[in-house]
């Protein structure tokens, strides 16, 4: 696989004059791997240390669960011209998230205490212990295990037994400090997991190749676990506010957590629904003047086209809502009805809450608890085909 | 069949459908490679210059991040950019009358605010262009540009670099620079930075480098570029009725003008629409039925672009495959195959939930070589959002409505934000950095003077009006009879069963107003079919003949009709026609206007004169060129010539072709001049001393072509024309496009500036750097705005043999803005521009051939 993005750390596993290529390649088998855990426990706030290009991040953050997303590195100049990555895409304005989102770049080191990152459900730090000289590396436990302590930290780091497999037996990387075998490594995280009260699991990503399997994975990983009993790390209210870090970066996604976007969300999907019914009425009308007294056909082209998929459980919640209902030349749709169909059922309103909202842009009934539209426009299209 | 192939096959093959009013099934999908097209596996696949998604670049780094400039960057500094190559071209040095002055005299001076801003440079200020090679050799560009952004001996420098040419504004000591530097995996690479070029502040590529700069600023005050403007997503205006966002920002350039340096900035809106391209097509299923919607799927979503929502590109919809569904599976670059619902989980973990979707398909041409074949992608419908008002949208008068009442802004308005985006520019930090490290500087905001020229009398048969307001003079000659028409004594009525009841009180109001204007009508035959196109044709077929003099059709409603009876009348079988929709004639209250209006229309089609303008030059003759592509064929484009036949400029020779070639650039104009100076004759007895072409339509970066290609077709078919004086020529290019904006400033408030304002100092085109002269050129404010900011049109006089002052040649084109039949006041072009834009625009959206040339000198298209 072709692949352009390959600076830095990532640079050693796809560099042409190995002998050895993963596919994909290893550094998108790491981020896959985070990618996966975050996607089975859908942590809502996530660090990433050491996140150099930011390449991670720009993945995580389509993740609907995480709703703060920080990366650290010590090279500022790299944050900066990266930052801009992060903002929201254009159509995340057009179709916003559920949840709110803020992503921000800090430039710090990881030995460095920062009181704005305590609280967090994962912290990863991929490849990035290795580049931690001596005295940074005896910090590093103290500072992310013991002080920030979340409650996962993944840390991967390169398994130098799988390096005889490589034409070059030095370090993979010229600022590499160490590289670590698979015993120096577990050792290491199985010390600091019982000083901190953390659990870990090893596994690793890059498959060795057949006949090589003694050596193990490319890349070693730690996936750690704060006990549920241990305590869990000084209490942050306690903390006083300790802001080391700068703050290179910050944007917030729009959301259907902010006022403004949820209401012209929610009059959107009011109107095209509203219209929808009344043009499916409509049609039924016509129908039954033409005699045939049934409902129209399925359309046999685009069958999916015409009817949202429903589940049972949607049909059921459609059909037990009151019915749409005319009044001479008034089409009335309930704000229940409505709130039954699937695409204005995820918003989160109630009925109150959807009356509030609707108030100053779209007509209700007198009681104020349906929608109220002229049944007929005068751009409606009539077929030619009676 | 390629994919283009069979777009163009089909888009051909829709027409004839379309036009004989059928609603036929499009015909079943061939089965067709698909080119391996991994949609956005690695972003790099759509970087590698593939045009037709354009880049929104606020994530996709590539034209700005820390001082890239732009991808594509090696190509555009051999080529330089389409509309940077019309700075260069210049003309000026050849017209002697106007090195002494290029501004006229005439008129009141009044004094102008605009949307100009100064940037000043340090006197001595000049670009250093820097080739830079690696040793050993990097094929990885972002590497590349790494290790020299990174190395500290450039960290001081304002630059712009693309992985091989690098732009600096200060010079470095050597010519020859070597630097070395260590990548992480500690291997040493020497990069050897040669100077190639110095290029002054005026030189087309510092201006390039410039826009690059103000890119860069702007996307530092969290704008997007989405082509070539810049907006603002996170502060919309909400539409929610119509399922629409407007997203607020500027169009922006850095240019030179008359004697500096100026950033223009005029506000700007993006369309978007709340919409995924599947709940369109819901939408429309609902609305329809399912008889004809493919084809009125396709017919509308067809040439629409898109947003994805996944990543920041745009895509055109050049077709939609009803046979692939999202559980079909591509194959990706590295040869495994996936499905697309696989692909978007696991790639941009988004779940589809329809599984019968079809995909929308876009052609993605090479914009390095034109000879590849394009590479085509897939979109879900679900993933894409509809940007832009396009189609059948543009027709729903509520939504464009609303839609007017939000981006309308008056001069006030417009001034208010610009202010903002200058204030925005200075208060923040990294675009300030910006622009001091290239030494620039933000200055104020220019004022000028202009002049605004005396207003023009009304010349009607017996009567010289002097409107009270030139932007509309209907009122004003309510009671006055137009120059000369012939009498309708023979003519046709075709309309439904249904309109009967209409046409009595139509006909005797239109007898009535036409008799007060000196338009006799006669009684027509009227012809009730019934209410289906092939009836109205068979009906027209059936009873027109030679004597008929105009065919009038009362239309039941639908585009059908009028398509199917203009293209017959305007070419089978050449007679005027006249189509209303009975609806129109419905509006009781408004009847008078409305007869007074077609009886007008209706006198011009049998070659009737309405008014003039006093016109001092004798024997003169002026011509429009306008070009348009045509609805169904994108490979085809339609070019209409419309020039004068006497003297008054109330007579007019119109022609049109249908050019299969992508460019803008009229191939038949020889033709075309010919053909008008053999009926000037005809009618004039003579040659005309003069001839005057106005040249609209004419794209970023033609200029060059329309001097070097058509000035001397239409020179050649002047001197061969067999005139003993060979008739003396002006071509003038003429853009409604223009940026610039001038207001006037009173009691700390700001207007439109007044009609037949000319500007034509500072913010012109620049006359320094001899011989590389530019042209001479002004603004002319010649329509109205009631509510919104008024639009000046500029002038380029790019050819002139005439050696008309520039006074007069300012005034001639503000007279002929009068001269419109369709409309009694001024309008923003010139009246022979507008008529062959009138009749390209029928041609390419109905006729789509030919149109007869018996009809050449009638106004048959108003």
């Amino acid at each position: 696989m072709q692949c352009d993005s390959v600076v830095d750390d990532n640079f050693e596993e796809v560099c042409p004059e190995k002998v050895i290529k993963f596919k994909p390649p290893l550094y998108k088998q790491r981020y896959q791997f985070v990618r996966d855990l975050v996607g089975r426990h859908e942590p809502k706030k996530v660090a990433d240390l050491g996140c150099g290009d930011t390449e991670l991040l720009r993945l995580l953050k389509i993740y609907p669960c995480i709703q703060l997303l920080v990366g650290v590195d010590i090279d500022e100049e790299k944050l900066q011209s990266n930052g801009h990555h992060l903002s929201p895409f254009l159509g995340e304005f057009v179709k916003p998230r559920d949840l709110d989102l803020t992503v921000t770049l800090y430039h710090g080191s990881v030995v460095e205490r920062d009181s704005r990152l305590l609280g967090f459900d994962l912290i990863t730090c991929i490849e990035l212990i290795e580049h931690l000289d001596s005295d940074h590396l005896a910090r590093f436990p103290e500072v992310v295990f013991g002080y920030l302590s979340p409650a996962m930290i993944v840390i991967s780091t390169p398994n130098s037994e799988f390096n005889p497999l490589f034409p070059i037996v030095t370090l993979r990387d010229a600022d590499h400090k160490f590289e670590w075998n698979r015993m120096e490594f577990q050792t290491w995280a199985l010390q600091v997991a019982n000083r901190y009260n953390y659990s870990v699991e090893f596994t690793g990503v890059g498959k060795p190749p057949a006949g090589a399997e003694h050596v193990g994975f490319c890349t070693q990983i730690g996936v750690f676990w704060r006990n549920s009993g241990g305590a869990p790390g000084p209490c942050v209210s306690q903390q006083h506010d300790q802001h080391v870090y700068k703050a290179v970066y910050t944007v917030s996604y729009p959301s259907l957590q902010q006022e403004r976007v949820l209401k012209f969300e929610l009059v959107s999907e009011v109107l095209l629904q509203v219209e929808r019914l009344r043009l499916w009425h409509l049609r039924t009308l016509r129908e039954q003047k033409r005699g045939a007294g049934t409902v129209p056909k399925e359309p046999s082209v685009a069958p999916s086209l015409m009817l949202d998929l429903f589940t049972e459980a949607e049909k059921a919640r459609i059909e037990n809502s009151p019915k749409p209902f005319c009044e001479g030349s008034r089409f009335f749709v309930p704000l229940q009805r409505l709130l039954a169909y699937p695409r204005l059922h995820r918003l989160p309103v109630d009925e109150e809450r959807m009356r509030s909202l609707l108030a100053d842009s779209v007509c209700l009934s007198s009681d104020g608890s349906a929608v109220k539209v002229d049944l007929r426009n005068t751009w409606d299209w009539e077929p030619d085909d009676y | 069949m390629s994919g283009r192939a069979r777009v163009r096959a089909r888009g051909m093959a829709r027409s004839p459908g379309a036009l004989a009013g059928e609603c036929t099934q499009a015909s079943p999908s061939v089965p067709r490679m698909l080119m391996p097209s991994d949609l956005s596996d690695s972003e790099a696949s759509f970087s590698g210059g593939m045009e037709g998604t354009s880049r929104i670049s606020q994530n996709c780094d590539k034209s700005v991040s820390s001082g890239d400039v732009g991808s594509t960057f090696v190509e555009k500094v051999v080529k330089v950019r389409r509309d940077y190559v019309d700075l260069g071209v210049c003309t000026r040095a050849k017209l002697a009358h106007v090195r002494d002055s290029k501004t006229g005299s005439s008129g009141i001076p009044v004094k102008l605010a605009t949307n100009l801003f100064n940037l000043d440079l340090p006197q001595d200020w000049q670009l250093y262009q820097y080739h830079v090679t690696y040793i050993p050799d990097l094929a990885s560009r972002r590497l590349r540009i790494a290790l020299l952004y990174n190395h500290s001996r450039l960290s001081d420098h304002a630059k712009a670099f693309d992985g091989t040419i690098l732009f600096l504004s200060q010079k470095l000591e050597e010519k020859v620079t070597e630097l070395s530097t260590e990548t992480q995996r500690g291997e040493t690479v020497k990069m050897t930075v040669t100077l190639t070029r110095e290029l002054p502040s005026s030189s087309p590529m510092c201006i390039q480098v410039f826009n690059i700069i103000f890119k860069k600023i702007l996307k530092k005050l969290s704008m997007y570029q989405i082509g070539r403007n810049f907006y603002k997503p996170s502060e919309p205006v909400e539409i929610p009725q119509h399922k629409l966002s407007l997203w607020p920002g500027f169009a922006v350039s850095v240019s030179h003008f008359e004697r500096k340096l100026l950033f223009v900035a005029d506000v700007s809106y993006k369309v978007l629409r709340n919409e995924t391209v599947l709940e369109f097509m819901t939408d429309l299923c609902y609305k329809i039925g399912t008889s004809c919607f493919i084809q009125t799927c396709e017919q509308q979503l067809i040439g629409l672009i898109v947003l994805t929502r996944y990543n920041n590109k745009t895509y055109r919809i050049d077709d939609i495959d009803w046979s692939v569904k999202p559980t079909c599976t591509f194959q990706r670059r590295d040869g495994s195959e996936i499905t697309y619902v696989d692909y978007y989980k696991q790639q941009y973990n988004i779940t589809l939930s329809d599984l019968n979707q079809p995909v929308l398909v876009s052609l993605l041409k090479s914009r390095r070589n034109d000879n590849t074949e394009p590479k085509i992608v897939h979109l879900m419908p679900e993933l894409c959002f509809l940007t832009g008002l396009a189609g059948q949208v543009t027709s729903d008068f509520q939504l464009m409505k609303a839609v007017a009442e939000e981006i309308r802004l008056s001069p006030l308005g417009r001034q208010q934000r610009l202010a903002r985006l200058v204030d925005d520019i200075q208060r923040n930090k990294d675009a300030r950095f910006e622009l001091e490290t290239w030494g620039l500087h933000f200055g104020s905001q220019m004022s000028l003077t202009g002049r605004v020229v005396p207003s023009e009398k009304i010349l009607m048969q017996d009567h010289v009006c002097q409107p009270m307001s030139a932007a509309d003079w209907s009122k004003d000659i309510r009671t006055c009879k137009i120059l000369s028409v012939q009498s309708l004594n023979k003519w046709l009525i075709v309309c439904s069963n249904r309109a009967e009841n209409v046409i009595d009180g139509f006909l005797s109001c239109l007898r009535r107003v036409g008799s007060s204007m000196g338009f006799n009508v006669g009684y027509p035959k009227i012809i009730k079919v019934q209410e289906n196109v092939a009836a109205f044709l068979r009906a027209i077929q059936q009873h027109v003949d030679l004597d008929v003099q105009l065919v009038m059709c009362i239309l039941p409603s639908n585009q059908n009709y009028y398509d199917c009876i203009k293209k017959y009348l305007s070419s089978d079988c050449p007679v005027p026609s006249q189509c209303v929709l009975s609806r129109t004639l419905n509006k009781q209250g408004m009847m008078m206007s409305i007869a007074t209006k077609i009886a007008l229309q209706m006198s011009c089609k049998l070659g009737g004169e309405l008014w003039a303008v006093e016109i001092p030059l004798k024997s003169l003759m002026v011509a429009g060129i306008d070009v348009c592509k045509d609805k169904f064929s994108k490979q085809m484009v339609v070019v209409g010539f419309v020039a004068s036949l006497n003297p008054r400029i109330t007579r007019w020779f119109s022609r049109c072709i249908l050019q299969r070639t992508t460019t803008d650039i009229a191939d038949c104009l020889k033709v075309f001049m010919t053909g008008a100076l053999k009926e000037w004759y005809k009618h004039n007895h003579d040659f005309p001393a003069r001839i005057i072409v106005y040249r609209d339509g004419v794209g970023d970066g033609q200029l060059k072509a329309v001097i070097e290609y058509e000035v001397p077709q239409l020179l050649s078919s002047v001197a061969e024309s067999g005139s003993k004086i060979s008739s003396r020529l002006s071509v003038i290019v003429v853009r409604k496009k223009c940026l610039p904006r001038f207001f006037t400033e009173m009691d700390r408030t700001v207007q439109n500036a007044p009609l037949g304002t000319v500007v034509d100092s500072e913010a012109t085109r620049p006359e320094w750097q001899v011989p590389l002269e530019n042209q001479y050129d002004f603004y002319l404010i010649s329509q109205a705005a009631y509510r919104g900011t008024v639009r000046p049109t500029h002038y380029n006089v790019i050819y002139d043999d005439n050696g008309l002052k520039p006074d007069h040649m300012q005034r001639l084109t503000f007279k002929l803005c009068h001269l419109y039949y369709n409309w009694q006041g001024l309008i923003s072009i010139p009246a022979p521009c507008q008529y062959a834009h009138k009749l390209t625009y029928l041609v390419a959206q109905s006729i789509h051939k030919e149109p007869n040339l018996e009809l050449a000198s009638y106004l048959y298209y108003l």
